[in-house]
């Protein structure tokens, strides 16, 4: 989560109004203290800062505990030390370099704001990470298949195309390939090439000298240099305009690249692995894609399968979703089996993406909970019928779900759920009975998959009976195209 | 036309005050409620379906980009901006990834809606 609060630890009392004013104006909540006695641990975890920020540590027993603390975290946040006890501390608490930076007091504004934009940055970064499945997740025959290609690929440097729909979990993929290579010690840089704004671009591939441009105030990197020996992800390739194309095209060939702003060379040993959601063969013939970028990626292709065509990994996916929920300290969420069972039926555009940001959503809204089919937003129930008492649902978004699910021949009819509870205004009887018989009909067809005369057992009726209301309800109609569906 | 119901997240409440104000005079917004962190976020767009949300990218607890990755799990979700300090590719690309329709940088707060509103009626009528 990309945080606000920043912690500050100064003895020096008189400086800590300074730090909270400046934070203040750079929108950051500063928390001041002027030891680190006064924090107490228990009740945080390292990730509640964004950066620490460290002038005169006062008493050396409670910022030693504090640091030990903080360390347990791997991904604890950064320190920015006052550079007069920027040396004494690292040597003192042997912090890793990259995790310490040094500053200027009395603070200089710009420098400030540049260590805080960095350590926002890192810590999105880490909330990717964090959210990522190791995988891919799964033991249906197409995921077996892409496990199989990655195993085949990972060791040679061969350019990999990964192409799939959206949220199919191709950076899943193209990090999978970086693991099993031998450049798994060296970084792996994934950049989005459709979230970039052409005009941006090619100074965050190839990296800017100071001046290039207006607002190149200090010369950066690219991300082709920081991937150098490890491996470059360009995700969405196929929405990189066409003049960026041929910059590519020739980082690839020549494995050379310029900064922008510079006309010196410099040489790049990045295994590329691009990905997109687009048919690039379709992107040639319209123009808006080279040919002969295509064939320089097209190496050697996998695709990944939509969520849609492997339902049968969701229990696992599903698993391993909470898994990583707990794991970092977001909560957790159970399940119930009549959930999985309508998120089965459902068509997930989004893919896996569109499953994690449910299952997390589930854990935010529905704490600790065992979640039900009542609990899943719309789209998700859209075949099901849900009968849920009143009291748990606003009475207009029940009536939604109702008229929604098909199951209202009548306003009066949302009172279905109700039951037995007459409300104030009265019900009519008719189609209040209706509504409530139409929902266990569908609900034990569903439950015996659409075969009648299981579901008329289910409802201890005679199989001709219920072919009638299933007529009289409408029902057939849909029982025909679920058995299409199910054929196609 | 019909004002956008919106809604204002930010973990700096001189900031929603502030933001309140510059919009005020917009007759494109409907301001409907106000929350402090992602989870107010999530939570009152479940309650009240507003049409837009502009909302803080670093809060405590949970930030803006987690935050409109879940609310637009949800049916209908609203269109989302975010606001951050810090404007630079790489936050505008996180941004982008978590689902957000439009970012914005917080020092020109005001002329920044103005032409993201313009962008979205644009887009709504095609």
């Amino acid at each position: 989560m990309s945080e606000s609060r920043v912690l500050v630890i100064d003895a020096q009392a008189e400086r800590l109004p300074v730090f909270g004013s400046i934070l203040h104006f750079i929108d950051h909540s500063p928390v001041l203290v002027e030891s680190a006695e006064e924090i107490l641990l228990e009740q945080h975890r390292p990730q509640d800062w964004l950066a620490v920020i460290v002038g005169d540590i006062g008493d050396g027993a409670h910022f030693g505990r504090f640091v030990e603390w903080l360390k347990r975290d791997r991904y604890h946040p950064p320190l920015l030390v006052v550079a007069s006890q920027y040396d004494t501390l690292l040597d003192r608490y042997s912090f890793d370099r990259s995790a310490c930076m040094a500053l200027d007091y009395p603070v200089k504004y710009p420098q400030l704001h540049e260590m805080l934009r960095r350590a926002s940055l890192l810590r999105m970064d880490q909330d990717m990470r964090s959210m990522r499945l190791a995988g891919p997740t799964g033991n249906s025959q197409a995921v077996r298949r892409v496990r199989r290609l990655v195993e085949q690929v990972a060791a040679f440097d061969t350019t990999v195309l990964i192409t799939g729909e959206s949220g199919t979990g191709k950076e899943v993929v193209a990090r999978a390939v970086h693991e099993l290579s031998t450049r798994r010690d060296k970084p792996f840089v994934a950049v989005n090439c459709g979230a970039i704004p052409s005009e941006l671009l090619e100074s965050e591939l190839f990296g800017h000298e100071k001046g290039a441009f207006t607002g190149a105030i200090t010369a950066r990197k690219g991300r082709f240099e920081m991937a150098d020996g490890g491996t470059l992800f360009l995700d969405e390739i196929g929405d990189m305009s066409l003049p960026m194309q041929v910059k590519i095209l020739r980082a690839l060939q020549e494995r050379t690249y310029e900064r922008v702003g510079s006309n010196r060379s410099v040489r790049c040993d990045v295994r590329v692995i691009a990905a997109t959601h687009r048919n690039l063969e379709d992107s040639i013939i319209k123009g808006s894609f080279r040919e002969d970028l295509f064939y320089r990626l097209n190496v050697f292709p996998i695709e990944m399968p939509p969520l849609r065509e492997r339902l049968e990994d969701l229990p696992l996916l599903i698993d391993d979703l909470v898994a990583g929920i707990e794991r970092n300290g977001h909560g957790s969420i159970r399940l119930g089996a009549d959930a999985v069972h309508t998120l089965r039926a459902y068509h997930w555009p989004g893919n896996v993406r569109e499953l994690s940001n449910l299952i997390e959503r589930l854990a935010v809204l529905h704490p600790r909970a065992t979640v039900g089919t009542q609990h899943l937003p719309q789209r998700y129930r859209a075949g099901t019928v849900v009968v849920t008492p009143a009291e748990e649902l606003p009475e207009e978004r029940h009536d939604a779900l109702i008229a929604s699910a098909g199951l209202a021949p009548s306003p009066q009819a949302s009172s279905v759920a109700a039951l037995s509870q007459l409300p104030p205004e009265g019900v009519d009887l008719k189609n209040h009975i209706e509504g409530i018989e139409m929902a266990l009909i569908r609900q034990a067809l569903e439950q015996s998959s659409g075969v009648v005369a299981h579901a008329a057992k289910l409802l201890n009726t005679r199989r001709t009976t219920l072919v009638e209301k299933l007529r009289k309800y409408g029902l057939t109609r849909e029982l025909a195209m679920d058995s299409e569906q199910l054929s196609a | 036309m019909k004002k956008m119901k919106t809604l204002l997240i930010d973990d700096n409440k001189a900031f929603v005050v502030l933001a309140r104000h510059l919009l005020a005079g917009n007759g494109q917004i409907d301001i409907v409620g106000e929350g402090y962190d992602g989870f107010d976020a999530v939570r009152l767009s479940e309650e009240i379906r507003p049409d837009l949300i502009i909302m803080d990218l670093a809060m405590p607890g949970m930030g803006g980009l987690q935050a409109a990755r879940l609310i637009k799990a949800q049916d209908h979700p609203p269109r989302i901006v975010i606001a951050s300090h810090y404007d630079d590719a790489a936050h505008r690309e996180f941004a982008a990834q978590s689902g957000a329709d439009g970012f914005i940088n917080k020092q020109d707060y005001e002329h920044h809606i103005g032409q993201l509103l313009g962008q979205f009626a644009e887009t709504a009528h095609v």
